[in-house]
């Protein structure tokens, strides 16, 4: 029987990625709680607010399904927060190491260390006054209706009379240091329309985990499930994951019910949610990428494209191994996506749609299993380090019982929008970045596992120490990064491989947390202050 | 067939040495020598890195057998044991020897306060002593290749260096790196398996590559 779970019942960041459904503005609000019952009031009164996992209706659905909201919520609970708020000892002490501790103390781990280190954070974090709490995000279609959500929820965190307090210190434009939220949002072109581009200018987020119960089209299979023998290109190359991946209280990988807190109701449904603001070294990059370009036939096009994995139009490296292949094919995916638009008739549009899925696919549908030397997607770019898509294999036929043996409890939902302004002439100055967005089962096992073996070294990949080139935490010495980074020639091409060297640090932490996502009983027990863990 | 005790040309040999039931000015014998080997020389200084052809050693006290809950029956050891575990390459005796010939004082300091011990007064006599407090390793394994030590150590060191030369180089006209490469081969010897090459026992080789730009 296929997998159904209760929608209603998990938020719904958890499931949806707001940026790709038309909310291309976000706002992250953070608060501690000064009095527990007053805490719970907030929670009860924002109840209503809460966005789920429920689908919206599309124009042409009739009855049930709910209209797409102007502007959702979700909200989250730090270990402290959870306390705070009065949630049973016996509760708190059943959840895991990594979550009470918390991202601050888990530093060492995640590389947060030099201009990543706390003392460096948005002083939101580093209050002596006040912990984190709760971690409230709003995501909205319009700017207006981000805002109208805002003063619900002002208005309703006014009714505890200080009980709760919204937490500032947010850096911002213009050297603003104490703002009392952090903005967010997709970047626009010049006609004002959004993008899907970082401040590095990659397409972002274009490749998120299917599983067990996710709302997901079927066919957005490819590419994203975990990796069978079959064809990367075609759906029977993948399988959906296990919802216990992501979601707590389903089975997982493991084929197992992952680990979570108690009583049972308190963590079913619910995920944990990682939260981090990643400044961006903009000039930098644009420096770095310009130098070393210097060497290669498609410049720096080619150092930014071997860096990540894919051109930074989206087209993956693996596969589109010029400039010159990755903009034809940007060229076909626009021309095909036209022609749907253009179609003349139903018939006529469900081919058009045809056509443009099957190119879209070839945004995921893919592996390393011809590219196993690295002399298109280099063995260390971020893409291949993150999402390995059963290249931990080495070509060796059936090494593991499935190619993902090594990568399928390692997978994360990837949630998030760029923060600030930049342009070509920035600098490393300035408020621009990302804020990063990891949601998962079990963060130690998937984000911090991703981010301190498979980041920040390279023994999994046979690459000695080297760490992502993007986003690893390079150290700096003699007023130089440190970071190496190799680009594997192709087998037989009769080329040299091309070494960079010297690479700084591109990406600084600025903030973050862990925090619990609840699901909506879990949120309702834990406003009415009844969770029992028996 | 699998053979015990080694892999290829490695050696797995595990001893347990009784330690004498006695104590010296209040401390048990075992707790001496547990002292003295949490407080060994590490890295270049450790007494294995003088041992030839080690490639890893350990040396640790065992107090006792672990009670493994109702209904194991308790057993108990008459005696504590020094435990000392080693991968190296080559024939056990001729390794054993060596270890003597090379650091005779390291080894009696360690195994001072061992039963039968006493009777040890030359490589030969270590040899024996060892084989009788041998334990049999049904699986060895090697997280390395098989080669002597100084075989691996030449090729770390050559393999850094090249990596170095690598990068340093990246772009040179053939005749540069041809040049270049000469004075590396002279520089480096790679023939030459005593020097320059990583000295045993260094965890941490002398200076990065990353500064190759």
């Amino acid at each position: 029987m296929t997998k159904q779970l209760d929608l209603h019942d998990i938020q719904g960041n958890v499931l949806k990625t707001y940026a790709r459904q038309d909310f291309t503005y976000a706002r992250y609000i953070l608060f501690a709680i000064k009095t527990p019952a007053m805490g719970r009031q907030f929670v009860r009164d924002l109840l209503p607010l809460v966005t789920t996992a429920a689908p919206w209706a599309r124009p042409g659905d009739d009855g049930e399904k709910m209209p797409k909201p102007g502007a959702t919520t979700n909200i989250a609970f730090s270990y402290h927060g959870l306390k705070r708020i009065g949630l049973p000892e016996r509760s708190l002490h059943s959840f895991p190491e990594e979550f009470s501790m918390g991202m601050r103390e888990r530093g060492e781990i995640l590389g947060d260390t030099g201009r990543s280190a706390p003392s460096y954070w948005d002083a939101v974090w580093n209050s002596k006054d006040h912990r984190v709490d709760i971690w409230l995000s709003i995501n909205g279609r319009t700017k207006p209706a981000l805002e109208e959500r805002y003063a619900k929820i002002r208005s309703i965190l006014a009714n505890t009379n200080g009980g709760v307090i919204q937490l500032c210190g947010h850096r911002g434009e213009n050297g603003a240091e104490n703002l009392p939220f952090q903005d967010a949002g997709a970047r626009r072109d010049s006609k004002g329309e959004p993008t899907r581009k970082e401040h590095f200018g990659y397409v972002d987020g274009i490749s998120n985990p299917f599983f067990e119960g996710t709302l997901t089209d079927p066919s957005y299979i490819t590419g994203a499930g975990k990796p069978t023998r079959k064809s990367p290109e075609s759906p029977d190359g993948w399988a959906p994951l296990k919802t216990g991946e992501f979601i707590l209280g389903h089975r997982d990988e493991a084929q197992e019910l992952p680990k979570a807190p108690i009583p049972r109701y308190l963590s079913y449904n619910g995920s944990y949610l990682v939260y981090r603001k990643l400044h961006q070294n903009v000039g930098s990059f644009n420096r770095y990428i310009e130098e070393k370009g210097k060497d290669l036939p498609d410049g720096s096009e080619e150092v930014a494209a071997k860096f990540a994995g894919r051109w930074r139009n989206g087209a993956p490296i693996t596969s589109y191994s010029t400039k010159k292949e990755a903009d034809r094919f940007l060229a076909e995916v626009a021309a095909a996506k036209k022609a749907v638009a253009a179609a003349a008739n139903q018939v006529a549009r469900a081919a058009a749609k045809l056509e443009y899925a099957k190119l879209a696919s070839k945004f995921v549908g893919f592996n390393y299993q011809n590219d196993l030397a690295g002399g298109r997607c280099p063995i260390s770019a971020h893409m291949r380090r993150a999402n390995p898509r059963g290249a931990l294999e080495f070509g060796v036929k059936g090494a593991f019982e499935t190619p993902g043996a090594l990568i399928n409890r390692r997978r994360i939902l990837r949630r998030g929008l760029p923060y600030g302004e930049s342009d070509e002439s920035s600098n490393d100055d300035g408020n621009h970045g990302i804020i990063f967005m990891s949601i998962g089962a079990s963060i130690e096992r998937q984000f911090e596992f991703v981010q301190q073996q498979w980041i920040n070294y390279g023994n999994d990949f046979k690459t000695a120490n080297d760490k992502d080139p993007l986003v690893g935490s390079h150290e700096m010495a003699a007023g130089q990064g440190t970071g190496r980074m190799i680009f594997p020639a192709e087998p037989g091409s009769n080329k040299a491989p091309y070494f960079c060297s010297g690479i700084p640090r591109f990406v600084e932490t600025r903030g973050g947390g862990y925090f619990f996502l609840p699901s909506l009983t879990a949120l309702r027990t834990i406003s009415e202050g009844i969770v029992d863990p028996g | 067939m699998l053979e015990k005790n080694t892999s290829g040309r490695v050696y797995g040999l595990t001893l347990l040495c009784p330690i004498r039931n006695e104590s010296q000015d209040g401390s048990s014998c075992a707790e001496i020598l547990r002292c003295y080997l949490q407080n060994l020389d590490t890295e270049d200084g450790s007494p294995m890195a003088k041992a030839p052809n080690t490639y890893f050693a350990r040396f640790y006290v065992l107090n006792d057998v672990f009670y493994e809950g109702f209904d194991c029956k308790e057993e108990h050891l008459k005696s504590r044991y020094l435990v000392f575990s080693s991968n190296f390459h080559g024939d056990r005796d001729a390794y054993v020897r060596g270890m003597w010939n090379s650091n005779k004082e390291g080894v009696k300091a360690i195994w001072r306060f061992c039963v039968g011990f006493e009777n040890v007064t030359d490589a030969e006599g270590f040899a024996d002593y060892v084989k009788r407090c041998q334990v049999d390793n049904a699986l060895v394994f090697n997280g390395s290749t098989d080669d002597s030590l100084a075989e691996q150590l030449k090729a770390l060191y050559l393999k850094q260096e090249f990596s170095r030369f690598a990068y340093a180089n990246q772009g040179a006209s053939p005749e540069r790196l041809q040049q270049n490469f000469n004075k590396f081969v002279e520089q480096t010897q790679p023939f030459n398996l005593a020097h320059p090459t990583w000295p045993s026992g260094h965890l941490h080789p002398n200076a990065s590559i990353a500064d190759g730009s």
